[in-house]
């Protein structure tokens, strides 16, 4: 992989070469600092090493008169490195950067010494914290005549963008990054798009209906010029660099096209049928199929994993829009920055898990909201085993804040222990709904901890009490007993010690039992392998910083929108996607992107082409020039860890910014005994 | 054999007054960041611990170790980020395959165990940090100065640690 880019040591020579003059800075934060360190004393001492020519304190370093006066002091003293010793770099190193780079002096001849949170506020005594805010800041002096001006990387993009996956999140990613006036391709694996939020009925917190709310958006992003949609397509690989992906795609052919013209002829010939998943298992579906009546596109497509290819629905349409020999399609798209919007699966009960598989009458909420839906499969009926339903027990926390060694454990051997978020206002959403259409069911609700923390949700909970929910609340390391209830009053009975009630067992009847289940993430493991993306404890996608670079992963040019980052219902689903889609926007809108120039390097004199440094490479940044036996780093694929460096045999590759010399210089100062022995 | 030795040596130089050097490669992302933490939340711990700051854990080559000791710290500790954080991945992979075995041949070359150490310290690991700086200040503090170039030329092994080119900087 070759960069595009330009990095590293800067041509324009400012600072570098000729006599050393060292500006030290050093800062009181308000006392924070000079109340335990001697600052004065520092900065004296400090002031008679060789090569600084200027070395005082202040206040507030931070402080805008303070950034003018080091400014001033760069320009008047022609100061060639400056030395700020304030609190944490990653507090204020970008300032001073900055302040160095309005006085006209490379930014990174700079060298930043924490001397408040690992010296003042750790060290207890004064005399023991000046020395070491002393050796800190004669290290830095050491280190700072090893640095060199150096330059951002800038790399130029193509400004376009690929999302991946047309749920709620990828269609609002894409909607919004086109309207930004960038092209965009968004693939979608299965041959329909619109995900999860077309199996729901209504949505919570409004109570519109979830398609036509859905249709809108699609509406949109179907009729957009600059967005291109590939359904039935999978992402096979992917190479390059922020600004220029290219990723290679197959796209599955559908078997069916706009010609056909009697779609329910051909689905009636259909002697195939499997279970169908838009109905969460309640019903069958053929193998050419349109999960539902509104799905876009507006035409079947072929499951060829059931299509036995017999041609009866060819034959009942006359052979026209029908091809059951069509092969897949591989392209190549280009793109300069990714989305992922992959999306999430509900969670699947283990067989036994509150008698789920084992009795009939134990269901998913996603299978009930399907029975609740007036278009689902059952026509807005909830029915079960043929007998009228008087009782609901609905059991919150199936597959979320589970305790290990009280719970099943999955295959992984892990429990789920994190919330899944969404199920308890869904599950409420889902009583009230019975509740308005039967008020004579009765509903019980066996939950752990009642979690509607949206704007609005809490509704939900204060309805579904005023409308005769029962609750009963369980201790997640006590959980509810599933048993067939041998009296016969209903076919199931659900054992709950009662925390309401002071740990009362109170057996409830249920003609119905429904889990509210958890959310998991989408199987994703190759675009998680292709994308070196971070993983959380949950296996959810781990975004830079939950606060301040909430949807972007550690490659730079890759976001991640919507529940494949956690469960997150649609609200914060489409506000995640706005967030990533103005992200990806912004980071390719100026046609390049800017990017800090600790990278690696390598010295063609010493490199020997061992290809160690290759096999080390977390982001496959290295290759091989075979003509010159060398190793080539792409200078924007580095994201600068350094392993490399540390891995040469042949000590050829350096780290920018962390080279050799620079931290042996800082060591060798640290460890001096004889500086030491007259701090 | 070669241990039994060793601290029998080392014993007979501890001394009360001493104050041991003790340098910490720190990784920016987690560790650094945790060693902030506790400062922000005035955890104290012995002023002994200096922190060079490296991207990460994966950057600290064997010889960046060697040389502290060669230099004259007495105690060299190295944090990362837990396995399965590391903001580039895997480099703390590297470190965990890396470290150990410098261990081990430091070990050989007559440092006690105690002092180099490998932990890993994620940014909410504040107390944690606190709590590995004193102890192993207390650790390094009870075996005594190192002395290592001393000692290897009195053992006759080497000559004096000549790093070159890592000895002259």
């Amino acid at each position: 992989m070759q960069g595009n880019g330009s990095a590293g040591v800067s041509g324009n020579g400012d600072g570098a070469g000729g006599d050393l003059r060292i500006g030290v800075f050093i800062c009181h934060c308000g006392g924070n600092i000079s109340d335990v360190v001697d600052v004065k004393r520092v900065a004296a001492r400090i002031r008679k090493l060789p090569g600084v020519v200027f070395s005082d304190t202040n206040n507030f370093m931070c402080a805008d008169p303070a950034q003018a006066m080091i400014e001033e002091k760069i320009k008047e003293l022609n100061l060639n490195r400056v030395i700020v010793a304030a609190c944490s770099p990653t507090l204020h190193a970008l300032t001073f950067r900055r302040t160095l780079e309005r006085a006209g002096l490379n930014q990174f001849l700079f060298e930043h010494v924490n001397i408040r949170e690992q010296v003042s506020w750790v060290v207890e005594d004064p005399e023991a914290a000046t020395r070491k805010a002393e050796r800190l800041i004669r290290a830095a002096v050491k280190r700072i005549e090893h640095l060199a001006p150096l330059d951002k990387r800038r790399i130029s993009v193509h400004r376009s963008a690929l999302v991946i996956g047309a749920g709620v999140a990828g269609l609002v990613a894409a909607r919004d990054l086109a309207k930004c006036g960038m092209k965009v391709d968004l693939v979608e694996r299965s041959p329909f798009i619109g995900g999860r939020m077309a199996q729901l009925g209504k949505v919570f917190p409004t109570g519109e209906d979830a398609r036509p709310l859905l249709s809108k958006l699609m509406q949109e992003v179907v009729h957009d010029p600059n967005i291109t949609i590939f359904t039935n397509t999978e992402v096979l690989s992917s190479v390059g660099i922020v600004g220029d992906f290219r990723t290679k795609v197959r796209t599955t052919p559908r078997g069916v096209d706009a010609r056909l013209t009697y779609v329910g002829n051909a689905i009636a010939a259909c002697p195939e049928e499997t279970i169908s998943e838009f109905n969460y298992g309640l019903t069958k579906r053929k193998a050419i199929y349109m999960p539902h009546p509104n799905c876009y596109p507006q035409m079947p497509a072929i499951d060829w994993g059931t299509c036995t290819k017999c041609g009866k629905c060819l034959t009942s349409v006359g052979g026209k829009g029908i091809d059951l020999n069509d092969e897949p399609r591989e392209s190549e798209l280009h793109s300069g920055v990714i989305i992922l919007a992959t999306g999430y699966d509900p969670y699947e009960p283990l067989y036994g898990e509150y008698g789920y598989e084992v009795f009939p009458e134990v269901i998913t909420l996603q299978q009930l909201w399907r029975m609740l839906d007036w278009e689902g499969p059952t026509g807005g009926q909830i029915q079960r085993g043929g007998k009228p339903i008087k009782n609901i027990a609905i059991i919150h926390c199936a597959g979320a804040r589970q305790y290990q060694g009280v719970s099943m454990p999955q295959p992984d051997g892990k429990v789920k222990d994190y919330c899944a978020r969404t199920c308890c206002t869904a599950a409420l959403h889902a009583s009230l709904e019975v509740k308005e259409r039967w008020p004579e069911i009765n509903i019980y609700d066996l939950y752990q901890d009642i979690r509607t923390y949206g704007r609005g949700h809490e509704d939900y909970y204060k309805h579904a009490s005023e409308a005769g929910v029962t609750f009963l609340r369980f201790d997640g390391h006590d959980l509810p007993k599933v048993e067939k209830d041998l009296r016969g009053e209903a076919p199931l009975v659900v054992k709950v010690i009662d925390q309401l009630t002071n740990g009362r067992e109170i057996e409830v009847p249920a003609d119905l039992l429904v889990l509210a289940t958890g959310v998991v993430p989408h199987d994703i493991s190759e675009l998680i392998d292709m994308y070196k993306c971070a993983i959380g404890y949950d296996s959810f996608l781990l975004e830079v910083h939950p606060k301040l670079r909430p949807v972007e992963l550690a490659v730079t040019g890759v976001f991640i929108a919507g529940s494949c980052q956690g469960p997150m219902d649609i609200t914060e689903c489409t506000a995640a996607a706005a967030a990533a889609a103005s992200k990806a926007a912004a980071m390719i809108a100026h046609g390049q992107v800017e990017m800090d120039p600790f990278i690696a390097q390598v010295d063609e004199e010493l490199c020997t082409g061992c290809r160690t440094c290759l096999v080390v490479c977390p982001y496959d940044a290295i290759s091989r020039d075979e003509s010159r036996g060398i190793a080539v780093i792409s200078t924007a694929a580095c994201t600068g860890c350094g392993t490399c460096a540390a891995t040469c045999p042949s000590n050829a590759i350096v780290q920018l910014g962390f080279q050799d010399d620079q931290v042996l210089a800082e060591l060798n100062a640290l460890l001096d005994r004889e500086a030491a022995a007259v701090l | 054999m070669a241990d039994q030795v060793m601290t029998a040596e080392v014993s007979t130089r501890a001394s009360a007054t001493f104050e041991p050097r003790i340098i910490g490669f720190l990784c920016y992302w987690c560790s650094y960041t945790g060693a902030d933490m506790a400062g922000t939340a005035r955890m104290k711990y012995p002023p002994n611990i200096d922190i060079v700051r490296l991207m990460c854990s994966g950057r600290i080559d064997p010889e960046l170790v060697a040389t502290a000791f060669a230099k004259g710290a007495d105690g060299v500790l190295v944090c990362g980020c837990h396995i399965g954080d590391c903001h580039y991945m895997v480099g703390n992979h590297k470190t965990m395959v890396r470290i150990p075995l410098l261990q081990r041949v430091l070990r050989e070359m007559g440092i006690e165990p105690e002092r180099f150490r490998l932990e890993w310290i994620s940014a909410a690991e504040g107390a944690r940090f606190q709590k590995l700086v004193r102890e192993m200040t207390e650790q390094v503090r009870q075996l005594g100065p190192l002395n290592w170039p001393g000692l290897m030329r009195s053992r006759g092994v080497g000559h004096g640690m000549d790093l070159k080119p890592w000895g002259e900087v």
